[in-house]
C-alpha cells in the first residue's frame, strides 16, 4: 500500500501516550547537579554591588558564577548569521542589566531546591537607569544607547522599493492611511526551555542534551563561543515539548550550563520554570506599521507604502535576531495582489524587554497589515471586501509577479478565496447578518489570504537557497530494515512518521520497518536551522526521497548483478527485490543486505556493497508553484454586554501542495489557528512604563483552552499526483498562525461596522471591543 | 530540612521513601520514583500537564506535596497500558491523531481516564468544558476532543459526537 497521502497513525504516539517519551527534564545522570539563575528584578540599571559569599557557603552548593566569572570563561556570543548592529554580549550580565529577568548570577547545587535557596542569599544592589520601553523612546536620539558599544538604539534601518510608487500614488483617487500595531506575545510551549550539559574530563567530550529545534546550530555556536573542539562536542535532542520558533534560538543560559559542566566536570541540569519562561525566554511580534494605500474609487489597489518598526527587546536573538525578519516582511507584504508601486522602510529598535524571538511565521505582520488594509479600503470605499480582493488578486498566470520580484505563477489564492466564501456561504451570511443587526445582535465575517515561500519558486532559491538545500542519509540494515537520518529536529510535527512514509514508498519496504533518527549531531547531517520555517515538508522530505532513491539504485544494481538482469526490470515490493512479472527469483532485502555487509567481497563487479546513501536535496525536483498559501474565513458574534467575541465558524482553504499525512497537516493548521486566536483575544505580554514585567503566571498570560477554540473546517486544494516523482510537498507549519489574526480582526471589525469601529490594534480583549463599539 | 517517611501506592506498586517536607508530588514521582510520564508545565496549577489520579480523582500533582499523599493511592499515565496492550483511551487518542509534541498528553490522558471511569457520556460541548482545565499549545484541541469522544463512545457507549 502506498503510504504517502494516507492518514497513517503516528510512530511517536505509542511512547507519548504511555508516558515513555524522553523529554530533557526526564534525564537523570549520575553525579548530576542543578542550576538556578538569579535574575534582574528591574528593567535597566547598573549593578553597583554583588555579594555571592553567603550563597557560596550555602548547603549543597557547588559553585556560584557571576558575570565576571563567566566572562573569563567565554568569548563574546556572536551569531554567524548576525545582521544589524550587534553588541558584545556574554552569558551573564557583567555590568548593566537590560530587562526584567536578565541573568545576574548562576548557582549550581545538589538540587534545584538548594540552588534556589542559595540564589536567594545573593545580595545585589542596582542603581536604576531610565528604561526604554516604547518605540518613541527607542527612536529618541537624546536617549543614551542601551549598549555602550553601539551608537544608538536603532539597530537597523532598511528600505525596499519596487515598482513605481510615485506613479501609483499620483494615479490614485484616494489614499487610505493608518497605523497598525501588533502587540507583544510569547510562544509558550507547554514544555519550557531546558538542557543538561555533561562533560567528560577523560575524553574532553562535551555533550548537550537540549530541548532545541536546531541541534547543529547549537553545537556550532557552542563550539565558537566556548572555543570547544567540534570533534568533542555533541548535541542530543530527543522529544521536545513544543517550540514554535523559540527553541531555534541558542540562549545565554545554554552557555552557562556548558561552562559550569566543564568547570565542575559534572552534568548540570537547568529546567526553566514558567515564571522565568514568560519573563525571560523571549517574546515575539510587537511591531507597528504606518501605511498608506493608493486606491481608485473602483477599488484598485495601486500602491502601498509602509513604515515598519520592530521592538527587538534587549539582546539580539542568536542565531536569528529581529533584523533577520525585516527582509521577509518587506518582501512579502504585497502578497498575491497586483500592487504596482511599493515601498517599505524598516527600523529595528533595542528596548529594555526580553529578546525578540521567532514565533511561527515571524513575518506575519505583512499579512496582518495587508489584509487589514484591504478591509479598511473596502469600508472607506463602500465596497465588499471579497470584491476588493477579487479585483486585485493575481490569477497565478505565468507572467504574474509580486511587485517585489518573485514569480507568482501557479498560486491558487483566487480559487481558495472562492471556495472559502462558498463553504462559509458568504451571501447567506450577509443576509443573516442584516437580520441579526435588526435584532441588536452583531455578527461579523472576516477573510484573509496569505502566501508563504515554503519553499518558494525555484528562482528564489538557486542551489537550495541560503542553506544550500538539505541532506539526509539512509542505511539498509542487515535485517532489511531501513534507517533514515534526517537533519530535521521535530518537536511535535511527526517527522518520524512522515519521513518514514516517504522512505517506505521510495524504497519499497513496509512502513513499520523504517526508523527515522533525528537530533543527534553525531549521526545526523548538518542543518543550521533544524526544524523551523515550514521547511520540513519540502526540504526534509526531498532529502529523504533523494537519499532513499540513491540507496535503492545501489540495491538494484547489486540484485541485477546477482540475477544477471537489467536493474530497470527489477522492483522492490514489501522488502523483497524481484524481477517484474517473473515469480520465483525473489531476493529479500534482509538477505541482500546481510550478505553485502558480512561479505562485501561478494558484491557483483562494479557495484557498491556499502548500503548507505547520503544525498543533498537542492530543490531541483520540486514541482508546483513553490508557494504555500490559502484563505481563511470566520464568523464571529460580538456580545456588547461583555465585550466577548464568540467564534461561530472557521473555514480554512489551504494549498500546501501534495499532502504526506492529512491528519498531521490538519493538526498543523489547527494548532496555528488556535495560536492566532489566542494572540488576538487573550494573549499579551505586558510591561509597564518603567519596564516592569507584568505577566509572571498563566493567570496573567492567558492561553486559549478547548472551551474557546472552535472546530476548524479544512478544505485542501491539492494538485494531481506527480507522475514524474517530483517533490510536491510544501510547508504548512506556519500558515495557520500567519493568517488567523488577520481573519479574526477583520471579522470583529465587520461585526462592529455599524459603530464605525476602526480596528488598528491587533489585541482585542473585551475592554477594547467595548471601546471600539463605543459602549465604554 | 526535616524529612518524613511517605508510604504511597503508585500504579499498584507500594513505595516507602523519606522525603523533605517541601518536596512536590511531581518531583517525588518524576525524580524519586523515576516515573517521568507525568509532566510539569507551570508548577502553579493552571496547565494540567501534571494531572494524576489520587484515590481515583484527577488532581494537579504540582500543587501537592509528597507528604500529603501518605497512605494514598496514585495512578499515573505509566499505569494505563497492560503490557503491550494500550488502554482503550490510548488507542482512541492514537487513532484520532490527538497529540503532537506530547507534553500536555499525560494531563489530558489522566483527566480523560477519570471521566471515563465515572461512566460519563458528555456531549462534545460538555467535553470541551471538561477538558478546558488542561492546556495544549500544539493542537487547537479539536483532535484531543475527538479522541476523548471516540474513547467515550468505545468505552461508555455514550454520545460525545
Ligand atoms: S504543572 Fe501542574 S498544573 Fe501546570
Ligand atoms: S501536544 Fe504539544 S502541548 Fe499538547
Amino acid at each position: 500500500m502506498r503510504m504517502v497521502g494516507a492518514k497513517v497513525p503516528r510512530v511517536e504516539d505509542r511512547r507519548i501516550l504511555t508516558g515513555n517519551g524522553h523529554y530533557v527534564d526526564d534525564l537523570q545522570l549520575p553525579r548530576m547537579v542543578h542550576a538556578a539563575f538569579l535574575r534582574s528584578p528591574i528593567a535597566h540599571g547598573r549593578i553597583t554591588s554583588l555579594d555571592v559569599e553567603e550563597a557560596r557557603k550555602a548547603p549543597g552548593v557547588h559553585a556560584v558564577y557571576t558575570g565576571a566569572d563567566m566572562r573569563a570563561l567565554s568569548k563574546p556570543i556572536r551569531s554567524p548569521l548576525a545582521q544589524g548592529a550587534t553588541p558584545e554580549i556574554f552569558p551573564l550580565v557583567t555590568d548593566t542589566v537590560l530587562f526584567v529577568g536578565d541573568l545576574v548570577a548562576m548557582v549550581v547545587a545538589d538540587s534545584r531546591y538548594l540552588a534556589e535557596d542559595a540564589a536567594g542569599m545573593i545580595d545585589v544592589e542596582y542603581s536604576d537607569l531610565p528604561a526604554v520601553v516604547d518605540y518613541e523612546t527607542a527612536l529618541d536620539p537624546g536617549v543614551p544607547p542601551l549598549f555602550p558599544d553601539l551608537e544608538s538604539n536603532v539597530l537597523h534601518t532598511a528600505t525596499k522599493e519596487a515598482g513605481d510608487v510615485e506613479a501609483a500614488f499620483a494615479a490614485a483617487d484616494r489614499v487610505v492611511e493608518v497605523t497598525l500595531s501588533q502587540h507583544r506575545i510569547a510562544n509558550v510551549p507547554i514544555e519550557t526551555r531546558g538542557a543538561v550539559a555533561d562533560y567528560d574530563p577523560g575524553s574532553g567530550q562535551l555533550t548537550l542534551h537540549a530541548a532545541t529545534q536546531a541541534p547543529h546550530g547549537l553545537r556550532l555556536q557552542m563550539a565558537q563561543t566556548l572555543d570547544h573542539p567540534m570533534d568533542r562536542l555533541r548535541v542530543l535532542t530527543q522529544d521536545v515539548g513544543g517550540a514554535f520558533g523559540l527553541k531555534g534560538n541558542i540562549f545565554r543560559e545554554d552557555f552557562c550550563l556548558a561552562i559550569a559542566a566543564k568547570q565542575l566536570a559534572r552534568p548540570v541540569k537547568w529546567i526553566e520554570d514558567r515564571n522565568e519562561h514568560l519573563m525571560a525566554s523571549g517574546h515575539a511580534r510587537e511591531e507597528r506599521i504606518t501605511a498608506q494605500v493608493a486606491v481608485t474609487e473602483a477599488g484598485d489597489i495601486l500602491g502601498i507604502t509602509a513604515a515598519l518598526d520592530m521592538d527587538a527587546g534587549a539582546y539580539p536573538g542568536v542565531p536569528f535576531s529581529a533584523v533577520s525578519f525585516t527582509g521577509v516582511i518587506s518582501l512579502l507584504l504585497p502578497g498575491p495582489y497586483t500592487v504596482r508601486g511599493y515601498r517599505c522602510d524598516s527600523r529595528v529598535l533595542a528596548t529594555n524587554k526580553s529578546t525578540y524571538v521567532a514565533y511561527r511565521g515571524p513575518w506575519a505582520m505583512e499579512t496582518w497589515t495587508r489584509e487589514r488594509l484591504i478591509d479598511m479600503v473596502a469600508t472607506e470605499l463602500g465596497l465588499d471586501p471579497a470584491e476588493v480582493r477579487r479585483r486585485n488578486l493575481y490569477e497565478g498566470a505565468d507572467g504574474d509577479r509580486m511587485v517585489t520580484g518573485p514569480t507568482l505563477a501557479g498560486i491558487t489564492t483566487r480559487e481558495c478565496l472562492d471556495r472559502a466564501l462558498e463553504r462559509i456561504d458568504y451571501a447567506g451570511f450577509r443576509a443573516e447578518q442584516e437580520a441579526a443587526r435588526a435584532e441588536g445582535r452583531y455578527l461579523g465575517i472576516g477573510m484573509a489570504a496569505f502566501i508563504e515561500n515554503a519553499p518558494g519558486p525555484k528562482e528564489m532559491r538557486p542551489n537550495g537557497g541560503f542553506t544550500g538545500g538539505e541532506a539526509a542519509r539512509v542505511r539498509l540494515e542487515m535485517d532489511g530494515r531501513l534507517t533514515v537520518f534526517t537533519a530535521q529536529s521535530p518537536h511535535g510535527q511527526g517527522h518520524e512518521t512522515t519521513l518514514a512514509q516517504l522512505a517506505a514508498d521510495e524504497m519499497g519496504v513496509p512502513f513499520e520497518q523504517v526508523r527515522v533518527v533525528h537530533g543527534d549531531t553525531q549521526v545526523t547531517p548538518f542543518n543550521i536551522l533544524g526544524t523551523g520555517g515550514s521547511r520540513a515538508a519540502t526540504w526534509g522530505s526531498g532529502a529523504t526521497m533523494v537519499a532513499t532513491r540513491k540507496l535503492r539504485e545501489k540495491v538494484l544494481a547489486i540484485a541485477a548483478g546477482q540475477l544477471e538482469i537489467d536493474p530497470s526490470d527489477l522492483q522492490i515490493v514489501d522488502g523483497v527485490v524481484s524481477p517484474k512479472g517473473v515469480p520465483g527469483r525473489e531476493i529479500p532485502l534482509a538477505r541482500l543486505a546481510g550478505q553485502m555487509t558480512l561479505m562485501p567481497q561478494t558484491a557483483p563487479p562494479g557495484t557498491d556493497p556499502n548500503l548507505q546513501a547520503e544525498e543533498r536535496f537542492t530543490g531541483e525536483e520540486t514541482s508546483g508553484s513553490g508557494w504555500s498559501g490559502g484563505v481563511h474565513a470566520c464568523i464571529v458574534e460580538v456580545d456588547l454586554g461583555t465585550g466577548g467575541v464568540q467564534i461561530k465558524r472557521w473555514v480554512v482553504v489551504e494549498d500546501c501542495g501534495r499532502i504526506i499525512n492529512p491528519a498531521i497537516v490538519d493538526g498543523q493548521i489547527r494548532g496555528g489557528v488556535a495560536q492566532g486566536i489566542g494572540q488576538v483575544l487573550y494573549e499579551r505580554i505586558p510591561y509597564d512604563v518603567e519596564g516592569t514585567f507584568m505577566a509572571g503566571t498563566f493567570m496573567d498570560y492567558l492561553l486559549p483552552t478547548s472551551a474557546e477554540i472552535p472546530p476548524i473546517e479544512i478544505v485542501h486544494v491539492e494538485p494531481e499526483d506527480d507522475e514524474d516523482g517530483g517533490v510536491g510537498f510544501r510547508g504548512v507549519g506556519e500558515g495557520g498562525m500567519i493568517v488567523a489574526p488577520a481573519t479574526l480582526t477583520n471579522a470583529i471589525s465587520d461585526a462592529l461596522a455599524p459603530f464605525g469601529a476602526r480596528v488598528t490594534e491587533q489585541y482585542l480583549p473585551p475592554a477594547e471591543v467595548l471601546r471600539l463599539a463605543g459602549v465604554v | 530540612m526535616s524529612e518524613r517517611t511517605v508510604q504511597v501506592t503508585v500504579n499498584g506498586v507500594p513505595h516507602a521513601a523519606a522525603v523533605e517536607a517541601r518536596r512536590t508530588l511531581t518531583d517525588f514521582l518524576r525524580d524519586d520514583l523515576r516515573l517521568t510520564g507525568t509532566h510539569v508545565g507551570c508548577e502553579h496549577g493552571v496547565c494540567g500537564a501534571c494531572t494524576v489520579l489520587l484515590d481515583g480523582e484527577a488532581v494537579r500533582a504540582c500543587l501537592l506535596l509528597a507528604v500529603q499523599v501518605d497512605g494514598r493511592e496514585i495512578r499515573t499515565i505509566e499505569g494505563l497500558a497492560t503490557g503491550e496492550q494500550l488502554h482503550p483511551l490510548q488507542e482512541a487518542l492514537r487513532d484520532c491523531h490527538s497529540f503532537q509534541c506530547g507534553f500536555c498528553t499525560p494531563g489530558f490522558v489522566m483527566t480523560a481516564v477519570a471521566l471515563l471511569e465515572e461512566g460519563a457520556t458528555p456531549t462534545e460541548e460538555e467535553l470541551r468544558e471538561e477538558l478546558s482545565g488542561n492546556l495544549c499549545r500544539c493542537t487547537g484541541y479539536q483532535s484531543i476532543v475527538a479522541g476523548v469522544a471516540e474513547a467515550v463512545q468505545r468505552v461508555n457507549g455514550g454520545t460525545a459526537r
